[in-house]
């Protein structure tokens, strides 16, 4: 159950996002012994430094067992990786349980990363306002994969959960009120995911015209919409 | 209430009037709004059944735009997000890449980035008192607070080039001692802050117009505050003692004695006087700064070039609104991977849908002016 969430053994390289060269890289490689960049040991973003397990690291630890592991922190902070399966119950122990009394969700965000098995992560900081001691817990995800919502745990995560989904697409199930909340209504696309261009929709224009001159899209959405598509066909 | 009014008939008035709940539109254009902020109020008839908060008129994508710059080319792009107390978020950004890079920074930088913060905080605090007592119909507090802010960006102008948005501290520590006279002039500054704070009390705390309108009006109960992770003087407004000062000190805090003012109902006049009296504690906080200044470096140990190990770091910071947390991703090159703001405010913004439910029209602008939203750090 752990290995499975921490690395499936080293499988198919991941689809990186400028991995154009290194497909055709691997099929020369057959007929040339000596490949050169072929084993391009898969980069995977990892953290570094040493496991910090504080109380209710190690009261998770000893409750849930294989569903808890303890990530690096290179700035000695406590912080566990979870199953997405236990991610509810595990939330809600932390916040019940008298020994972690962790009843205060400090934040909610997620993370992308594209080289990595598990595309996706959110995070969860917990804070407890007797105890005072913090915890970062973790859950990873595949794209497109829904996250249990937290809002049965704390109402606060409300908005947090609405603003991971807008910026990073992250759908969290039973979740009550899941619509944009700060990107305009009809925006397309999720501006932190690493593909999204920083100038969006313009930008990636500009990338893909022919000239590699500016365009500037009309306001009508539908018109720009055609603009784009052209381009990006090359007619 | 129709309910109990007969109509001539003798039925109830409710059967013969058809009554039906009115939706109001208040903002984004709002003055009262402090900013673009738009809610969409339920009314039956003047109480708010319901209502609906529509952020994101301010949106900039600062995070996005982190990304694409390295660790120190970020660094002003946060006073940008909380733009009345501009200093406090450049303080939260720097510490978080600090805190990953494991850097100790000398204690007379701590001591001065201290001064600074607790002025920025004050200088936050007379704005969003000037603003919400005008709001609530109070007009003249506003001109007091603009002119003992005046003597604060004064200050930070003398001491870091710049009023509103100074970009105060580089990575490390802070870049420039006070400058010659400067002191004298901040603790002429500490000397009569005191007399003039008295004087806003004396001009809202007894006010019965005041008390009127803010007593009991937008009230939040402790646990609820909790659930919803609201921060800063709106949940101790609560009586939550939570300061992250005082909690999880940063920057020597722990070096100074100060009490964390708490409410006791949640109300709109509880938040305003925890505001009011953080002031004075600000006060004090500076004098001990200035007094026990050390001496030493103004920066610790920096490379030219920030690359911070790979991996992640949350650092939270008492911010004049709230908790102010940095959650910083490094995957240990030149640029972030991922910099998240937890924005105060805009955590503090979810507890409006409470706070309004049952309150009468007119008190919905009390309560937003209560919480001390900024849109800029709302939206980001």
């Amino acid at each position: 159950m752990t290995d499975e969430i921490k690395a499936p053994g080293p499988p198919e390289p991941p689809p990186q996002e400028a991995g154009g060269d290194a497909a055709p890289v691997e099929k020369p490689a057959a007929a040339k012994p000596a490949a050169p960049k072929a084993p391009a040991a898969p980069k995977k973003w990892e953290p570094t430094g040493e496991v910090v397990l504080n109380a209710p690291a190690q009261a998770l630890a000893e409750r849930f067992g294989e569903s808890v592991r303890g990530v690096k922190s290179p700035c000695g902070e406590a912080g566990v990786l979870v199953d997405k399966a236990r991610l509810v119950e595990i939330l809600t122990f932390l916040r019940d349980d008298p020994g972690c009394a962790m009843n205060y969700l400090s934040d909610l965000t997620g993370a992308h990363y594209p080289i990595n098995d598990k595309k996706f992560e959110v995070v969860y900081h917990l804070y407890s306002l007797e105890k005072g001691h913090s915890l970062r817990v973790k859950v990873q995800l595949e794209d497109g994969e829904p996250c249990p919502t937290a809002t049965g745990v704390w109402p606060g995560a409300d908005w947090m959960e609405r603003e991971a989904h807008d910026m990073l697409g992250i759908v969290f199930e039973g979740h009550p009120n899941l619509k944009v909340i700060l990107l305009p209504d009809d925006f397309e696309g999720h501006p932190l995911r690493k593909e999204f261009p920083l100038g969006g929709a313009q930008e990636e224009m500009i990338r893909s015209n022919r000239y590699g001159k500016p365009v500037y899209l009309p306001d009508d959405v539908e018109e720009a919409r055609k603009i784009v598509e052209e381009q990006r066909h090359g007619r | 209430m129709a309910g109990d009014v007969m109509g001539p008939s003798g039925s109830p008035l409710q059967d013969v009037l058809e009554t039906h709940e009115v939706e109001l539109n208040l903002g984004p254009q709002h003055p009262a709004t402090h900013g673009v902020y738009r809610a969409l109020v339920r009314l039956d008839g003047e109480r708010v059944v319901g209502m609906e908060s529509i952020i994101g008129y301010l949106h900039r994508g600062i995070e996005k735009w982190c990304e694409y710059r390295t660790w120190t080319q970020a660094t002003p792009v946060f006073d940008r997000l909380d733009y009345v107390a501009a200093v406090l978020n450049c303080h939260g950004y720097v510490g978080a890449v600090e805190k990953l890079l494991n850097l100790e920074v000398p204690k007379k930088a701590q001591y001065i980035r201290v001064v600074l913060d607790e002025l920025q905080r004050i200088a936050n605090h007379l704005l969003w008192l000037g603003t919400h007592a005008l709001d609530v119909g109070a007009q003249s507090m506003l001109f007091y607070g603009i002119r003992e802010r005046e003597a604060i960006l004064d200050l930070f102008e003398a001491m870091l080039g710049q009023r509103l948005l100074p970009n105060a501290y580089p990575i490390g520590g802070v870049r420039f001692d006070f400058p010659k006279g400067w002191e004298a002039v901040c603790r002429r500054f500490l000397e009569e802050m005191p007399k003039k704070v008295d004087d806003y009390e004396t001009l809202l705390t007894g006010n019965r117009i005041w008390v009127q309108r803010t007593k009991g009006v937008g009230v939040i109960s402790a646990d609820q505050a909790i659930a919803l992770s609201l921060s800063g003087p709106t949940l101790r407004g609560s009586g939550v003692n939570f300061d992250v000062r005082k909690a999880l000190p940063y920057s020597s805090y722990q070096d100074f004695d100060f009490e964390v003012p708490l409410g006791q109902n949640g109300d709109v006049f509880d938040r305003y006087l925890c505001r009011v009296r953080e002031m004075r504690q600000s006060l004090r906080i500076i004098r001990q700064a200035l007094d026990g200044m050390p001496e030493g470096d103004l920066k610790g140990k920096v490379g030219r070039i920030i690359r911070p190990p790979a991996g992640e770091a949350y650092f939270t910071v008492e911010a004049a609104k709230g908790q102010l947390g940095y959650y910083i991703v490094s995957e240990g090159a030149e640029k972030p991977w991922r910099v998240h703001v937890r924005a105060p405010s805009f955590i503090n913004l979810q507890g409006i849908e409470t706070m309004c439910r049952g309150a009468l029209i007119a008190d919905v602008v009390a309560i937003i002016g209560s919480l001390d939203i900024v849109l800029g750090e709302v939206d980001r």
